[in-house]
């Protein structure tokens, strides 16, 4: 896994903000330490400053009382020589150096306006006479501290035999030393170093963990995240985020699979609407095309049949007169002659004429049924009845298998009875007085709807794949001319389709055909 | 001395001919009519045991000849004769009184057994 490390991250913004005010911090802190450390110095310094004048002023108040310049100047001398004191000078009130460890500045006179001098008397304003001290820089690598006490006039200075000072005067002069900070210094210095060093490592430490635990709570995290939405951004949604935590990014985690699982799910589900739609488009697409085939085919047969009638009406009767006449000229020859024969081909050839005009008038009796509560078994029997003594049966095996319980169905009997003998005359046809002839009756569910069923098989040719989709056409035949009138199954598929039915074929050439014909089952009226 | 009057409504001459040739020789008495107001007026003139009616004719169709004769003649029979029967009309015909019909093309043998058939009962 690839971890963004850059200062624009959100974590390397964080690392450098806190580690900015860790070392802003720190510094200040630094600062502040050193300071107090250094002043804590300083005035311990000063204080040791202070004893030390007091010391000096001290050793030498008896000599100064008995006037004793020599033992003063040595006293001076021999405590100016100890390590750390640069200088001890002993000033008179005018302003001169009386004594000095250092011999050379002995009887030098300052300026009033030398920075000593300063100290105490200002150009303007009543003369300071209180200890003082100032630090400056030595001519080495340290600093020197430069006290400065005055000598106060004491009862006993001013009643001293020696009467050299007045009781009203009260500086008589001051002391001064300098002091070298040399160590004090080198203790600073070593000091800011300890600290700085402390600081820069604590700095370093706290950075360094918290670098840690951004990295490891929130950058890592937060990168696997983006990560992540990226690959679902591409549509992988099976990507899952494996932060297993209980903290907000955990959580945020969590929401981000659950969410991304959702929309895998919304998806899925769009995707199979997308297919049933398009299936149920599909489906319906080809029932529009299949009403709207049934739809053509029922005008066809509706307006063949309004024809049908119209030409039944107008060629009956020529039909009639070529009929009669053709009897009447049959009486007039003697049976067996030429002429007898030629006139039965006539009345034959008219009475074929008036067979195909019956036929066609089918199609105009299939648009007006009489429908009634049927049993199709009844309608079955009266059917087999008139067929069953006709000769182009004698060998043919017929079997008749008739459910008792048959529903009943909602149909116009004569029509009905019409498209069984159609079915039968066709079997038998198929048969060429032979083989067998299964009739069966049963109830039949088809797409939740309840059905009367039956079904003609028989032992025949069976219907050849091209023929098949003509077969209910008005005028398609096999049979040879002059057999069939090729409207039968055009009747039978329009009576069927007006009751509401369906007529279906299962066939194999060699083997034989059944047609199924289905009728809704009339709903049970209590 | 003729077996009985008949009436003969239609509008087709050969379906006329066919019947006057049919039923002549039988020894019937003829008479022709080419639609129904022509034959309802020759009823009022003349008296006739039956009537052989077309269904479909112009101006006056076999049903309302059939009703209008049951009307004023009620003892004259009546038989449609149809160039293609429905249940429905052979049932309305009968229903109003018709004796029987005939489908077209009729032979000559059937025509003839349908028309001694209404003689046959009228005589008893």
């Amino acid at each position: 896994m690839r971890v963004r490390k850059s200062y624009t991250s959100l974590t390397g913004k964080l690392i450098l903000t806190i580690g900015m005010l860790m070392i802003a911090g720190s510094m200040l802190f630094w600062l502040f330490l050193f300071k107090h450390q250094e002043k804590e110095l300083i005035q311990s310094s000063v204080k040791y400053g202070y004893s030390f004048v007091d010391f000096v002023r001290n050793s030498t108040r008896y000599a100064m009382l008995t006037v004793h310049g020599t033992l003063i100047q040595q006293t001076v001398e021999a405590i100016g020589g100890a390590e750390g004191v640069m200088n001890v000078r002993i000033f008179n009130s005018t302003g001169k150096v009386v004594y000095s460890a250092d011999k050379k500045h002995v009887g030098a006179i300052l300026d009033k306006s030398s920075p000593l001098c300063l100290t105490c008397h200002t150009a303007s304003g009543p003369v300071k006479d209180t200890p003082s001290w100032k630090i400056h820089k030595g001519e080495q690598n340290y600093r020197v501290l430069n006290i400065v006490q005055p000598i106060y006039n004491q009862p006993d200075c001013y009643t001293a035999s020696c009467h050299a000072h007045p009781k009203e005067k009260r500086v008589l002069g001051l002391v001064e030393a300098d002091l070298s900070l040399e160590l004090l210094d080198y203790s600073i210095r070593q000091q800011g170093i300890a600290i700085t060093a402390y600081v820069v490592a604590f700095s370093v430490v706290i950075s360094g963990t918290l670098c840690i635990i951004l990295w490891n709570l929130v950058s890592t995290p937060l990168t696997l995240l983006s990560q992540g939405m990226r690959k679902v951004a591409s549509g992988d949604l099976d990507h899952k985020i494996e932060i297993n935590r209980g903290d907000e990014i955990g959580e945020l985690a969590d929401t981000f699979n659950t969410m991304n699982s959702e929309l895998k799910k919304a998806k899925n589900e769009l995707m199979d609407w997308g297919n049933t739609l398009e299936k149920k488009v599909q489906e319906k697409t080809e029932a529009i095309q299949r009403a709207q085939q049934q739809l053509i085919h029922s005008e066809k047969l509706a307006s063949l049949g309004r024809m049908a009638a119209g030409v039944a009406h107008e060629i009956n009767s020529p039909l009639t007169g070529i009929v009669t006449f053709g009897h009447l000229l049959l009486k007039k020859f003697p049976k067996g002659t030429e002429e007898y024969e030629d006139v039965e081909v006539i009345i034959d050839q008219a009475n074929r004429c008036s067979n195909i005009i019956k036929g066609l008038l089918g199609f105009a009796r299939a648009t007006t049924a009489d429908k009634a509560a049927t049993n199709i078994n009844d309608v079955l029997n009266s059917s087999l009845n008139i067929v069953r003594n006709k000769a182009d049966f004698f060998n043919i095996k017929l079997e008749v298998n008739m459910d008792p319980a048959l529903a009943k169905v909602r149909a116009d009997a004569p029509q009905l009875q019409q498209v069984f003998l159609n079915m039968i005359v066709n079997a038998a046809d198929a048969c060429e007085g032979k083989g067998s002839i299964t009739i069966t009756t049963r109830n039949v569910m088809d797409n939740g709807g309840e059905f009367a069923e039956v079904e003609f098989r028989d032992t025949g040719y069976g219907i050849k794949d091209e023929d098949l989709e003509k077969i209910f056409e008005p005028f398609f035949t096999t049979k040879p001319v002059g057999k069939g009138t090729g409207l039968g199954l055009a009747v039978t598929h329009g009576i069927i389709q007006e009751h509401g039915g369906k007529i279906t074929i299962r066939t194999k050439v060699g083997e034989g055909t059944s047609f199924f014909i289905r009728l809704p089952a009339l709903k049970e009226t209590s | 001395m003729s077996k009985g009057r008949i009436l003969v409504i239609d509008d087709e001459d050969i379906v006329r001919l066919s019947c006057s040739r049919t039923l002549v020789p039988e020894g019937y008495e003829l008479a022709m009519a080419k639609n129904g107001p022509e034959g309802l007026k020759m009823l009022e003139e003349g008296s006739y045991d039956l009537v052989l009616t077309d269904l479909k004719m112009p101006n006056m169709d076999g049903i309302e000849v059939l009703a209008k004769i049951k009307e004023r003649w009620p003892s004259t029979d009546v038989v449609i004769v149809t160039g293609y029967q429905t249940v429905e009309t052979a049932v309305k015909a009968i229903k109003l009184g018709a004796f029987d019909y005939i489908e077209k093309p009729f032979t000559p043998d059937a025509l003839i057994a349908t028309v001694s058939n209404v003689f046959r009962i009228r005589n008893k």
